[in-house]
């Protein structure tokens, strides 16, 4: 399709540099680990004693029970999400947009909300003496602390990721396709499952796949609410193998290889079913009218409006509260409510600004990275379709799937080499190569998926008047696909700006993130200093995200 | 411009060499406080440079193993005495006496590490609750505290394995039937210290068997309804080991800096967090060496089996 001189050789560049920057962020890597599972004395740069550690660590009882848990928490979490989603995504695209921008902005929040510090604030909550029994006398302790319970703070946390994804794709859907159904006579409830689940097919299905590998990798929630009713997952299992003495990092990386496993099978089985459904949309459609029906809307909003009070009012509630409570044991009264801890996170020799600057920086350089290079893929995966583009994909999917821990430990095997002339390790540089590595994944999902949507007619049309490959990429793709691109940023930057546990052992000696900071708050500090930290960065996060949104839309005009 | 001032700062920070000053790593399981304040102190009275990392015990030696080809690390403060144990059977460990380590007393050091102060396991209780103080750690087994204790996970917390290993050293199989007497009462064991500590500071639980002492200490310092109470039959220390490691290229200063954990200022900064200082000649305001009854036992047998006490602990508590 692209014949002239310049358009052939611009391909291979697009190809070679897509690939180049994917093996270096995240195939180097992920190599180090499954290496390093293989030949378990690899830290020390030693081949010795190949595959010796895969019986030993494959022998172990518990591990066949923690992978079924794994794969059991991982569907649930990825069907109720995308249940979820939808629903709303649907609702949302029938909404004015300047009401729907604001549920927009809100539902980004449960992703600025560490999942870890969720747990807690539903705990709080819940638990026995908790807030729903002092106030309603509700003891919900038994719902929490059990695998619904799981399923239920791990959905409220994930689900936006598929609800943005979606309400992009209903916007490309447009409305043209259900007048003309209406037309024929199609009543809703047919329109909607005969002509706009399938268009939004591709799109539910590769975010749900990064719900599904955010799930099996996600250690926070399981480990604090799992751990009150004897609830293992794999990655649970590997964080002890990295955590408790005695320390075993090649058995953690053996394990990972079971979750690389889990996480390719599912992605081949995503493959295999959006080939089924390969409706895209073969013209461009113009937006969605918003439906002027008072009713339809009031239900629309009171239905989002008790979404967000799960999402972002109560967790953000208790946030708010443990941060201003003087004593944790004397609970919620006026006497004991003080704004000390965050007098002494404002005082200047407490190192808590140093980090929320250290973590929003590099959360911003994390977000244009990852765009850029997000943008180059897809454009590379779904235009110009190279050889391997599987592989490529393939790969950007696995920081996703395995533990963080771990690929903190196999960026240390890649980067920390007495042969490296120069090298990321031990400077700031380090976290920005990990948060882009574990964050790649969110822009390169929902790019290829919204590139996928865009009509091949579109290029053809241009190709038809003449404009090379470049110049119908310059013009017409990417400024469409800015939005997105936005939206990606956006989740990327809230998730980097909490991002813990690679923080936590990546480090530089002498450096702090937000997270790092509240982390050792928690664990040997205080929690209403941790909380007030939290608290901050959530709302610091989200005005800098709704101050993007806003410059994106006068951009988009 | 702050934001040039980082990427100045970021461009800097690839360049290590630093010509003045001899500069040594330390990697330390915390508190963040008192890591902090002896690295300053230090750096201020001996003119070297201290880069600190600071984490939890596990993520400090992870991070360790996973430098194992380049290693950076001249001085290891950890939180686990297992961690000192292993890189010490490993061979990885500098042997140092520290001048300064004469009033330590002898469990509390090896030729290759000496404990920079320890923890006291003790029972915390939420004053706030309508039952009795417990004296004894077995008083726990009583049917009024059923469903009211929490205790760190042994297998996630190193100080609460070493309340199971010094328990069973002292009552044999008296300490297996307490530990069912605990799992008769159901007892929760929702993870490491913190975790066991919560439910009982929001008053969902009354009372944590075998809390660290003193970030129970300090929490009541700060006005939290708890009490410490070291039971009459005895408690078990859980020492801090510093460690220098034998790949240093800083071996003098980085002996210079376990010298000053141990002299008398920087053993104040570790009583000042309500840890034990492990000199008995250090006055503390906390209950110190005299005011409690330890159970000593030998810790190196101990960790040779301990994935064999980790087991039969769970084993009983239906893990």
């Amino acid at each position: 399709m692209y014949s002239n001189a310049r358009g052939s050789r611009l391909p291979l560049a697009f190809n070679l540099v897509s690939i180049f920057s994917l093996f270096l962020i995240i195939g180097l890597p992920v190599i180090s680990v499954v290496l390093f599972a293989i030949f378990p004395s690899f830290n020390e740069l030693s081949f010795a004693r190949p595959f010796s550690n895969f019986i030993p660590q494959f022998s172990n009882p518990h591990l066949l029970t923690s992978t079924l848990n794994t794969l059991r928490l991982a569907f649930s979490v990825t069907l109720m999400s995308i249940m979820i989603a939808v629903i709303l995504a649907y609702l949302r695209s029938r909404m004015h947009d300047h009401y729907g921008r604001i549920w927009d902005v809100l539902f980004l929040i449960p992703f600025l909300i560490p999942p870890y510090i969720a747990s807690m604030a539903w705990i709080q909550m819940f638990q026995f003496n908790g807030f729903f029994y002092q106030w309603f006398d509700l003891n919900l302790s038994g719902f929490l602390f059990s695998f619904s319970g799981v399923v239920f703070v791990m959905t409220l946390h994930l689900f936006p990721l598929i609800y943005f994804a979606a309400v992009n794709a209903f916007k490309v859907v447009g409305n043209r396709y259900s007048d003309v159904a209406k037309i024929y006579g199609a009543g809703s409830v047919q329109i909607a499952f005969r002509i706009l689940l399938p268009l939004i097919v591709p799109t539910l299905l590769s975010t749900g796949l990064i719900v599904f590998a955010l799930t099996i990798e996600e250690f926070g929630t399981p480990d604090i609410l799992g751990s009150r009713f004897g609830f293992s997952v794999l990655v649970t299992s590997i964080e002890e193998k990295l955590t408790d003495w005695p320390i075993d990092l090649p058995g953690a990386s053996v394990l990972s290889l079971l979750l690389i496993t889990i996480a390719i099978s599912v992605y081949l089985i995503q493959i295999a079913i959006s080939k089924r459904y390969t409706d895209s949309v073969d013209n461009q459609t113009m937006a969605s009218k918003p439906l002027n029906h008072k009713g339809f809307m009031l239900v629309s909003h009171g239905i989002f409006f008790f979404v967000a009070v799960f999402t972002v009012v109560v967790p953000l509630f208790s946030i708010l509260t443990s941060s201003m409570m003087q004593t944790m044991s004397r609970g919620l009264h006026w006497n004991n409510l003080s704004l000390e801890a965050y007098q002494t996170l404002f005082s200047l020799d407490d190192g808590a600004l140093d980090a929320i600057y250290t973590s929003l920086t590099l959360a911003l350089m994390t977000a244009l990275i990852t765009a850029v290079i997000g943008m180059l893929v897809a454009f590379t995966l779904i235009r110009l379709k190279p050889k391997g583009h599987k592989i490529l994909d393939a790969l950007s999917l696995l920081p996703n799937a395995m533990p963080a821990m771990v690929l903190s430990v196999g960026l240390i095997l890649t980067w920390n080499q007495k042969f490296l002339p120069v090298t990321p390790y031990n400077t700031l540089f380090i976290l920005l190569l990990a948060y882009t590595c574990l964050m790649l994944s969110y822009p390169i999902r929902m790019l290829t998926a919204a590139m996928k949507q865009l009509p091949a007619s579109l290029d053809e049309a241009a190709a038809i008047y003449g404009a090379d490959l470049l110049l119908i990429a310059r013009r017409i793709l990417f400024p469409l696909l800015i939005p997105i691109s936005v939206a990606a940023g956006c989740i990327v930057f809230a998730i980097s700006t909490r991002e813990l546990v690679a923080s936590l052992i990546l480090a530089p000696a002498g450096t702090e993130t937000v997270a790092t900071y509240v982390f050792n708050q928690f664990d040997q500090g205080s929690v209403s200093s941790g909380m007030a930290m939290s608290f901050v960065v959530i709302v610091v996060s989200g005005m800098l995200i709704a101050l993007g949104q806003l410059l994106a839309k006068r951009h988009a005009r | 411009m702050k934001f040039m001032h980082l990427i100045s700062v970021l461009a800097l920070s690839g360049a290590v060499l630093n010509a003045q000053a001899e500069t040594i790593t330390v990697y330390s399981a915390g508190p963040k406080g008192l890591s902090k304040s002896l690295v300053k102190n230090f750096e201020k009275d001996s003119g070297i440079k201290v880069d600190l990392y600071q984490a939890t015990g596990g993520k400090i030696m992870s991070r360790y193993q996973a430098e194992k080809s380049n290693p950076h690390v001249d001085v290891m403060i950890s939180s686990s005495l297992g961690h000192a144990i292993t890189l010490t059977k490993a061979g990885e460990l500098l042997p140092y006496q520290s001048p300064n380590a004469k009033n330590v007393p002898d469990f509390l050091k090896s030729d290759t590490y000496v404990s920079q102060g320890a923890a006291v396991l003790a029972i915390a209780y939420n004053t706030q609750s309508t039952l009795p103080e417990p004296k004894l750690w077995s008083d726990l087994t009583k049917p009024e505290y059923k469903n009211q204790i929490t205790m760190p996970d042994p297998s996630k917390s190193g100080s609460a394995l070493t309340l199971v290993e010094g328990l069973t050293e002292k009552m044999g199989d008296d300490a297996w039937t307490l530990f069912s007497g605990l799992k008769q009462n159901d007892i929760l064991i929702p993870g490491a210290n913190k975790a066991a500590l919560n439910p009982v500071l929001q008053g969902a639980k009354s009372v944590v068997f075998g809390a660290v002492d003193y970030i129970a200490l300090g929490l009541k310092k700060k006005g939290e309804t708890l009490n410490v109470i070291y039971p009459e039959d005895g408690t078990v220390l859980a020492p801090r080991p510093i460690m220098i490691l034998k790949s240093t290229q800083h071996a003098d200063a980085s002996k210079r800096f376990v010298d000053y954990i141990l002299s008398n200022k920087g053993q104040n900064m570790v009583s000042n967090t309500l840890i034990l200082p492990a000199r008995t000649d250090i006055s503390t305001s906390r209950p110190g060496f005299d005011d409690l009854k330890l159970i000593t036992f030998d810790q190196m047998t101990a960790a040779a089996h301990a994935q064999a006490t980790k087991n039969k602990f769970a084993s009983i508590m239906g893990q």
